[in-house]
């Protein structure tokens, strides 16, 4: 614990002491403590008057609660409003900067790490190529040495209040809403590495793990196209393809937390990643490159000896009819996984993301149309089918807000907000506990190759 | 010589040689008659210089006007007030190197905000992206930069040695890069070595940086400088200090090249080659222009400098033959 937050721990009682008898802070008081910091941090609700009205509370209770949160440095005064009849008001602005959030994203080939405060904007973002081969602790060490580096240079003095993680493949999600560190099952091999609680002690905060694919969701509905919509899915079309889905404006993640596995749809007997990967895609390309039967990727082949889906991409750009044709097909094949999913979720956007979609616009022509083909007229009606324009930022933003959102929801923001930081909350102490006897249990033995699976 | 770096959103680079036009696109490029602006942090330097007429020789090759070449000095507010006003102006294009990140990417959304295609070197501000926000980044592969300068120190420090990192406090993509995979490098390699750190808020200040740095760590038997002009303003401090400690750097700068030549404290330059950036960028744009859709990164790999090849390589990246100081420090070498 740092000194900032060893000061707002200290004052808690006090500071909630006047709305809340003696002592300890009463259930009501830390509910309407986590109803107005929700208001001031969404924007809902920026001044005293707005705050009353949309929480209900009293104009005392509302002064008292918000003097308490200005105590813990969670809110503090901004400037005065316009008036209408009478005082100006004065604005009230949630503190961003009052704690850090670390983000990374593992990928097949490559990881990244973000750093932001709690808005879940990235101040700062590193992308670099990683060899999985090598096992868990190298990963452990980099992702540690990259986040020390980027707390020294953007990072605040109150320390880090949460870690977001994204993995390739599903992640388990538990039965209850306990912090849990679940097991990477997307790496081959590592089991039995306590991968996440090494992170989380590393850090000293609680790491909120999700796939890859629903940190690419999030951040696309918080921070892309998907600003201001409530019903999305976000399709991710790279080595591996898989869908997120944000209902009323919720992620959802499914029983075990492995929605949206869709590259195992099947389209005329082949798997959609078998005909839409970008691993499937550059091997098609690469037969007609030796072929001949597409003379731009002949070139290509020819030039820098191999050819990647971008090189499709690039040749079906510049009207070669192979490239053109490869692309509709791959492009058609997702619509109809997805139509299906448009027919039961009606979503007002779809989102294309990944090094698939950045191909151009004959894909998503395609996409398109099957979409618009298969579904009903009422679901079209007002859908948008867009290409990401996030590019690989959009898992370590999404991982970012994850946190954001775990942080704030309101069950877990009653059991700290009385003490000012989530470090101090009692089920991060006990995760963060549980997480140093596993990695003190972690069995002292050579690393075993590290393969990715799904 | 190899691309290791990822784009500031982990892009694949694309070699900026794989960037090119069609002759159907230059034709169609001429006929439309762009014209394009271009803001620099500074116009003064050698780099500056060569990236300018890489760019400008190639968009007047097709048909582009570059009608205002903006020195911005350094200074993040002069770049601001610059971009704001350019916006407004009849250009279809600016390249802009940006100064700095979150001070000035409203400025830089403004120019596509406008309609206008943006073109970056080096350094996207954070929460700026490709497509929505720019075309294309054109950059020198600034983590094979680092890697490079950490290679080409290693065997001037001893076992168990201390590096100090003479890095730039300002929040810039390019220095940020260089400095991770400087200490990557060293992580992987050399990991007996202790890494500690000065920053300098500005190129002024190299100096004192390094003199306090030496002060409070005189352990210190390597030095790695994320540019040639702090790297310069460091071997001054170094030798002020009465010490002798191997330097490595960025950017194949007069000064830096003639103490590498001369077998001084220099030990290794990680070059870039500014012309053939200035090339990329300036067929990015057009690119751009013609809704081309360029790769988001345009990437070019770093080259080694040793005293071994620093006149070939002052041939290679400043297209002039080398300063006499350098030619005779190669025949002193029997080189």
């Amino acid at each position: 614990m740092n000194r900032g937050d060893r000061a707002n721990g200290a004052d808690a009682a006090r500071a909630v002491e006047p709305g809340s008898g003696r002592g300890r802070p009463g259930a009501a008081a830390q509910t309407s403590l986590t109803t107005l910091l929700n208001l001031v941090r969404t924007g809902a609700a920026t001044t005293r008057q707005e705050l009353e009205r949309q929480s209900e509370l009293g104009r005392a209770v509302v002064t008292d609660r918000l003097a308490t949160l200005i105590r813990l440095g969670l809110v503090e005064e901004g400037e005065l409003g316009q008036a209408i009849g009478g005082r100006a008001p004065r604005h009230v602005r949630f503190r961003t900067g009052a704690g850090t959030i670390l983000a990374a994203t593992i990928g097949h080939s490559s990881l990244a790490v973000g750093i932001s405060d709690l808005s879940g904007r990235l101040l700062a973002e590193h992308h670099e190529a990683v060899d999985l081969a090598a096992g868990p602790d190298p990963v452990i060490e980099r992702l540690s040495s990259l986040f020390t580096w980027m707390r020294e240079e953007h990072g605040t003095e109150t320390g880090v209040w949460g870690v977001g993680l994204a993995a390739p493949g599903p992640v388990h999600k538990p039965d209850d809403d306990r912090l849990f560190a679940p097991v990477l099952s997307a790496f081959q091999n590592w089991d039995g590495f306590p991968f996440v609680e090494a992170l989380a002690q590393r850090t000293g905060a609680p790491v909120w793990v999700r796939s890859g694919v629903q940190t690419m969701t999030m951040g696309e509905f918080r921070s892309g196209s998907g600003i201001g919509v409530e019903d999305m899915i976000f399709v991710k079309l790279g080595r591996s393809i898989g869908a997120g889905v944000i209902s009323e404006g919720r992620l959802h993640r499914g029983a075990q937390g492995a929605a949206g596995l869709i590259g195992y749809t099947a389209i005329d007997g082949e798997s959609l990643e078998g005909i839409a990967g970008s691993e499937a895609i550059a091997r098609e390309a690469r037969q007609a490159a030796e072929s001949g039967r597409s003379p731009y990727l002949a070139g290509v082949l020819a030039r820098s000896g191999e050819v990647t889906v971008t090189d499709a991409g690039h040749g079906a750009q510049l009207g070669d009819g192979f490239c053109i044709e490869l692309l509709a097909r791959a492009g058609r094949a997702v619509g109809e996984a997805l139509a299906p999913l448009a027919n039961l979720l009606n979503p007002s956007l779809i989102v294309l993301g990944g090094s698939v979609a950045q191909t151009g616009d004959i894909l998503l022509a395609a996409v398109r149309e099957a979409v618009y083909r298969q579904s009903h007229p009422l679901v079209t009606r007002d859908l948008r089918i867009v290409r990401s324009q996030m590019s690989g930022s959009a898992g370590l933003v999404g991982a970012a807000q994850v946190v954001v959102e775990a942080l704030f929801e309101p069950k877990f923001l009653q059991g700290w907000i009385a003490l000012g930081s989530p470090r101090e909350h009692p089920e991060t102490r006990d995760f963060l506990t549980r997480a140093a006897e596993a990695v003190k249990r972690q069995p002292q033995r050579p690393r075993p190759p590290g393969q990715v699976v799904a | 010589m190899s691309i290791t770096g990822l784009g500031p959103h982990g892009e694949r680079a694309v070699p900026a040689g794989q960037v090119t036009l069609s002759d159907a696109d230059a034709e169609a490029a001429r006929q439309r008659r762009f014209s394009v602006a271009i803001a620099l942090h500074t116009t003064t330097s050698d780099w500056s210089r060569e990236e300018l007429a890489g760019m400008v020789m190639t968009l007047g090759r097709y048909g582009a006007a570059v009608v205002e070449v903006v020195d911005c000095g350094f200074d993040a507010d002069r770049q601001v007030a610059a971009l704001l006003r350019l916006a407004a102006e009849p250009v279809d294009a600016v390249v802009s190197i940006p100064i700095g990140s979150n001070r000035v990417s409203e400025a830089h959304r403004a120019i596509s905000a406008a309609g206008k295609k943006l073109v970056l070197l080096d350094n996207a501000p954070t929460g700026m992206l490709p497509g929505a926000d720019y075309v294309s980044v054109v950059s020198t592969d600034n983590f094979g930069l680092g890697e490079i300068g950490a290679e080409l120190l290693s065997p001037h420090v001893p076992h168990g040695g201390t590096v100090g990192i003479l890095a730039y406090g300002i929040d810039f993509f390019a220095t940020h890069e260089r400095e991770i995979a400087f200490r990557k490098w060293v992580n992987a390699h050399r990991p007996d070595l202790t890494l500690v750190r000065g920053k300098f808020p500005d190129v002024s200040q190299a100096g004192a940086t390094t003199a306090e740095l030496l002060a409070s760590h005189p352990e210190i038997s390597g030095m790695f400088a994320v540019w040639d002009v702090p790297a310069i303003a460091a071997v001054a401090a170094i030798r002020s200090a009465g010490r002798t400690i191997p330097v490595t750097t960025v950017d194949l700068g007069g000064e830096v090249a003639a103490e590498l030549a001369k077998g001084g404290l220099v030990k290794g330059i990680a070059a870039q080659l500014p012309f053939d950036q200035g090339i990329a960028a300036g067929v990015a744009t057009i690119l751009g222009l013609l809704g081309r859709e360029p790769p988001p990164w345009i990437a070019l790999p770093g080259l080694p400098v040793t005293s071994d090849n620093v006149v070939q390589s002052h041939q290679l990246v400043w297209r002039a033959a080398a300063p006499p100081e350098l030619i005779r420090a190669r025949k002193l070498r029997g080189s």
